[in-house]
């Protein structure tokens, strides 16, 4: 390192070629030169797994966004039209009209709602706009200079007229401004985090406001977290009489969610298709952590990429006819990688020929012969599952209690996490839909077959495969529709059943002689109810009728086309993301956990030679100082003495060689060293110097 | 004078003393004026508007230059100098600067010398006058001394709700003029209200314009016999509650539609006050409950309104959407809040050993409700103890993550927890929250979840 010529102690920067902002200087200067927009190197992009991932992931976004676009729209047409309204009225008195968006609780989420209506006054030309963040309105002053700014700075980008607005106006000379050069356009002013504005500022601003409401038109909208008690809480009377309320409720999180699943996700459109375990725990975090719509699509999004970005085997994740077409671009290494596939050896066992075994092992241009067979067939059974999904959802979706679970993504996770079949839950199913009375039922069986039905017209069809899936479902509904109509048709009459000739003791209970008697033949009774129904014989014709669709659906739907991950055709992991292990380590930030790794076990992060550990608890002489104060103040209770703690760092840090040495006097370097990783210690949280015991140090983790 | 006096005695009913006084004071620009007038009153007695209203007419007739501003508005001293040189002399453009009173006095000074404004007379009215008292300490004992300093014909009007004695500081203040608005009684409430009958029915006549056979029944039914009962019996109930007559006057309209309405369908007759009476009731009282929140019906959708308008706390709990360990940490929270630390221990560890019972501690646990910590408020407590609560009532294993920390910063953001101390530092783990619900909504969110507060809570073992 250069020395300094300062005389003053202190921390100096040398600026050099590593520095961060030269790299980043150094990549624009690249880039352009590159000649694409991405961050990653031309050799990436041009991989045809890059190009199907790109397309796979615009579709997805613009789907989604379109999705999104719709189910704001109600709230925000009525938003701009109580806008543009409130141009039309004349104020007469002090009252400020007041939009309150009840947004939920994710207001980042929210964010981009409020930019939509911005844009969308914008374009209609009747309102000024500004978004007032909280984080810009810590006192009255900065709010009022952020909104005067705002709506000016909106003028020029509007009329192109050079004011020198410095933004340092004051009130008086925005009123004569503003006033001036606007008459009816209405002046929005947004507060999207309501929860999160100081309270005075918030009333003052009210009332400054209402105040003006008379000159100025303006229109105020607060987007609130959480409920209209919140709006009432912070404003008292004298604020609250100054405004007229109009509330507007958006769609739930939650509901937003289940649309997004239900309509991008699941869409049978969508090659790319997640496991029961990733999607959960996508959902998961959602539902259990943040309520981000935007998270979840960006956890979606990195699933993607993950998935994609494991070799241009998984370019062939696409459409049928494009899976085609890349198939001749693939290398022997791609091969190998598909021929590595988990999948692929059950494939290659169930094969009996051993020429044609060796073939696919070896032969490239055998297996890329056999390769569309396999795609159509997976491809296939995707389109399948999907459809007869439909078909289980409507099915048990609204049985008490939802043993399976009432939503389609819940269905989903259920089914391809393990053969549904032989979950109790399904058991339980069957069990309540057997209890369904005649119309219930029939209506109900008819519900799910018309759905699925319509499923299959409405999304399936069009699809390239979707004649085949269609064909391949068609009868089996019909065979299932048969046999409902078999269960309209069955009277309630009993019928006899072999092995009930010997129960002809019903017309016999008059004929007891005693007490005795009677308890003993009714518990024999019961006793023969009991085995009936354990050996599931049913005793009338509708009954077995019953019985007999569900079993139909059960083996031609369930088990068929509801079959869990593991038991789904070769060469699915090409279509389904399942690295959960990957995902969640990236995506879930752990800082406690890395942390205390980094600590303990330095070798995990730096890699070197010097601290490989045997044992977690080991302490080598090696490891950095930082670590072994950190091993050291481990075995320490809630009070860590600091000469012990030297004691034992200095003991660690020689390796006990100068053991006879001069017990009292303690090298000033150990000493350095150790006071300089306790105050890194301390940097980082883990410790607290009291002040009570001046010798003592305070653990604060645990 | 005179003129002034009787224009403003029309609009502002009930308000002729005080109009009266006012005109004697600063009727007569010819005359010296008082240095300064302090107007105050209760929210809705006409002070603002009187003011306003006051001056407008003294500068129309008697050409007095005015200023009304608003002491709100004026968070640095510098913006009320410039606006009210900017009111008091029209016309001179940006030229008029003032950094502080000094140059603001020297200003108006100036003005005393230049011809023709010998006579001329100077009103200032400062609204929401109490926010004076918080800005540079010279500010009020300047303006309440103006006239003495800059030696013009110029009175400072200053409105506010509090009395004068409010504004004594240390210093001591000379002397002004204090003049009370006092509250309308219920009389004089009723014919403010009443007043605006004619604008009422032409109203209603206009909304009823396409419907022949309402418009003839209205035209016919709402006399000013039938307003005013009407507003008898609305101030009947609303009287005791609300004085503020703007709020009053609004809620009046708003109750009016309802009031006429069997007599529009022809079911009640239009003198028939009794049975109006029974049918009126009910909803003059819920409306009571929101009377100042202001909040707007839309014209479609009363459905969804009705969801809003029952604010219970049950329907709040459970219309909160939050995250299912958001939920929990809420719980943690309240929980945290209402135990004692030392308590800690018994209620979430599960072999926490035998208690031993001794008279003192019966004698002390036999806690009246006085001392019941769920009734005497929150408590504070640290993150730590936060989390350790949290995993001890939730009966998954969670990893302490990222997104599990972020929540509770979100529920800071939505004002369900609250910092106590130590804000600025979270890192050493000395920053303390205080949970900011009460029992029956944390009890509500606990049954959404499936876990039982009140089982955890020392007051009700």
């Amino acid at each position: 390192m250069d020395p300094t010529i300062s005389v003053s102690k202190g921390c100096f920067v040398y600026k050099n070629g590593a520095t961060r902002a030269g790299k980043k200087a150094a990549g624009k200067r690249k880039r352009p030169a590159a000649g694409s927009s991405s961050l990653l190197g031309q050799e990436v992009v041009e991989q045809p797994f890059y190009a199907e991932y790109r397309r796979a992931w615009s579709q997805l976004n613009q789907h989604i966004a379109d999705l999104q676009q719709r189910s704001y729209a109600r709230t925000l047409e009525q938003l701009v039209d109580f806008v543009v309204r409130q141009g039309q009225r004349e104020a007469r008195d002090e009252v400020l009209p007041t939009a309150a968006l009840l947004t939920g609780i994710n207001q980042p989420d929210h964010l981009s709602q409020f930019t939509a209506l911005t844009q969308r006054l914008h374009s209609q030309r009747s309102a000024r706009v500004c978004v007032l963040q909280s984080r810009d309105c810590a006192t009255l002053k900065a709010a009022v200079e952020s909104l005067v700014f705002g709506l000016i700075e909106n003028e020029d980008a509007d009329e192109e007229d050079a004011d020198d607005d410095d933004g340092e106006e004051d009130v008086a000379d925005r009123d004569r401004k503003a006033a001036a050069s606007l008459t009816r356009t209405q002046l929005v002013v947004i507060l999207p985090d309501f929860e999160c504005f100081a309270a005075s500022v918030l009333q003052d601003l009210i009332l400054i406001l209402s105040a003006h409401c008379v000159a100025l038109p303006f229109v105020l909208v607060l987007g609130v977290a959480t409920a209209m008690t919140a709006v009432h809480g912070t404003l008292p009377y004298h604020v609250s009489s100054k405004i007229r309320l109009r509330v507007f409720q958006t769609q739930a999180a939650p509901t937003g969610l289940n649309e997004v699943l239900d309509k991008v996700l699941l869409s049978p459109k969508y090659a790319f298709h997640l496991s029961g375990k990733t999607f959960k725990f996508l959902t998961h975090i959602f539902l259990y952590y943040d309520f981000s719509i935007h998270g979840f699509i960006q956890g979606f999004k990195y699933c993607l990429m993950e998935h994609f970005f494991a070799g241009n085997a998984f370019a062939l994740c696409t459409d049928y006819s494009k899976a085609l077409a890349r198939i001749k671009q693939l290398t022997h290494e791609d091969m190998e990688t598909i021929r590595r596939l988990p999948s692929f050896r059950p494939y290659v066992e169930q094969i009996n020929d051993c020429k044609r075994i060796i073939a696919v092992l070896t032969d490239d241009d055998y297996l890329k012969k056999k390769l569309p067979q396999l795609l159509r067939d997976c491809l296939l059974h995707f389109l399948l599952f999907r459809s007869s999904l439909e078909f289980l959802t409507e099915l048990v979706g609204d049985l008490p209690r939802c043993p399976l679970g009432k939503l389609r993504r819940e269905l989903y996770v259920n089914c391809l996490n393990k053969a549904v079949v032989t979950t109790p839950e399904y058991k339980e199913c069957v069990q309540m839909l057997s209890f369904l009375s005649k119309d219930e039922f029939v209506a109900k069986v008819s519900r799910c077959l018309d759905r699925t039905e319509q499923f299959l017209a409405d999304e399936i069809a069009s699809l390239e495969l979707g004649e085949a899936c269609t064909a391949v479902l068609q009868p089996q509904l019909e065979t299932i529709r048969k046999s409902v109509d078999d269960v309209v048709n069955a009277s309630m009459a009993t019928v006899k059943s072999p092995n009930q000739e010997r129960a002809p003791t019903a017309d016999h209970l008059t004929a007891v002689a005693s007490r005795q008697e009677l308890k003993e033949q009714l518990l024999q009774r019961s006793k023969e109810d009991k085995s009936r129904h354990q050996q599931n014989t049913p005793t009338t014709q509708f009954a077995r009728a019953l019985q007999k669709t569900l079993q139909l659906i059960e083996s031609l739907l369930v088990q068929d086309h509801l079959r869990p991950l593991h038991d789904a055709p070769p060469i699915h992991e090409l279509f389904v993301f399942s690295d959960i292990a990957t995902v969640r380590r990236n995506i879930i930030g752990a800082p406690r956990a890395a942390l205390h790794t980094a600590l303990n076990n330095p070798h995990f992060y730096m890699q070197c030679k010097c601290c490989e550990l045997q044992d977690q608890a080991q302490l080598v002489g090696s490891l950095p100082d930082l670590s072994v104060v950190y091993k050291l103040h481990l075995e320490c209770g809630r009070m860590i003495n600091l000469f012990d703690w030297l004691q034992a760092f200095r003991s660690v840090v020689s390796g006990g060689d100068n053991e006879d040495g001069n017990q009292e006097q303690i090298d000033p370097q150990i000493q350095a060293r150790f006071t300089r990783a306790v105050a890194e210690l301390q940097f980082l949280g883990y410790i607290k110097m009291s002040k009570r015991k001046t010798d003592h140090a305070t653990r604060l983790t645990w | 004078m005179e003129s002034i006096c009787s224009s403003m005695e029309k609009l502002f009913p009930c308000r002729e003393a005080a109009i009266g006084i006012l005109g004697e004071l600063i009727g007569d620009s010819k005359e010296a004026y008082p240095s300064a007038i302090y107007l105050f009153g209760h929210s809705g007695t006409g002070k603002t508007a009187l003011t306003r209203a006051f001056l407008k007419e003294c500068g129309r007739k008697q050409n007095v230059r005015t200023a009304h501003l608003n002491a709100i508005e004026c968070y640095t001293t510098k913006i009320m100098l410039e606006i009210l040189l900017d009111s008091l002399a029209p016309g001179q453009g940006d030229a008029l600067k003032a950094d502080n009173m000094l140059d603001f006095v020297e200003q108006l000074h100036q003005w005393h010398g230049a011809p023709g404004a010998e006579s001329q007379g100077f009103l200032i009215a400062v609204d929401n006058a109490e926010r004076l008292r918080d800005m540079d300490a010279n500010v009020l004992p300047v303006l309440l001394r103006l006239q003495q300093l800059t030696s013009l014909n110029l009175c400072v009007i200053l409105l506010s709700q509090l009395p004068f004695e409010k504004f004594y500081n240390k210093t001591g203040l000379s002397e002004v003029i204090s003049l009370h608005l006092a509250q309308y009684n219920k009389a004089e409430t009723q014919r403010i209200l009443g007043s605006d009958f004619a604008q009422v029915r032409s109203q209603l006549l206009e909304q009823f314009a396409q419907d022949t056979k309402r418009l003839e029944i209205c035209q016919e039914a709402v006399t000013e016999e039938f307003y005013n009962n009407y507003l008898n019996l609305f101030l009947s109930v609303f009287y005791k509650a609300c004085r503020d007559v703007p709020e009053l006057q609004l809620t009046a309209r708003k109750c009016l539609s309802i009031y006429l309405e069997p007599v529009l369908d022809g079911t009640v007759e239009a003198t028939d006050i009794s049975r109006l009476w029974r049918h009126i009731a009910g909803p003059l009282r819920s409306a009571l409950t929101q009377i100042y929140m202001r909040i707007e019906k839309p014209p479609e959708e009363t459905e969804d309104f009705a969801a809003i308008e029952d604010q219970s706390v049950r329907k709040l709990a459970q219309s909160l959407e939050l995250p299912y360990y958001a939920k929990f940490l809420l719980i943690a929270a309240f929980l945290a809040s209402h135990n004692a630390a030392n308590q800690d221990k018994r209620l979430f560890v599960k072999h926490h050993g035998k208690q031993r019972k001794r008279m003192q501690m019966v004698n002390a646990r036999a806690k009246t409700t006085e001392k019941m910590s769920t009734t005497l408020g929150p408590k504070s407590f640290s993150i730590d103890r936060l989390l350790a609560i949290f995993y001890a009532i939730l009966e998954e294993k969670v990893g302490l993550t990222c997104n599990l920390l972020s929540q509770i910063s979100t529920l800071v953001h939505l004002k369900l927890l609250s910092f106590v101390s130590g804000e600025q530092n979270i890192m050493d783990g000395s920053a303390r929250l205080q949970c900011t619900i009460g029992l029956e909504f944390v009890m509500q969110i606990g049954k959404v979840v499936g876990f039982n507060v009140r089982q955890y809570l020392c007051d009700f073992m």
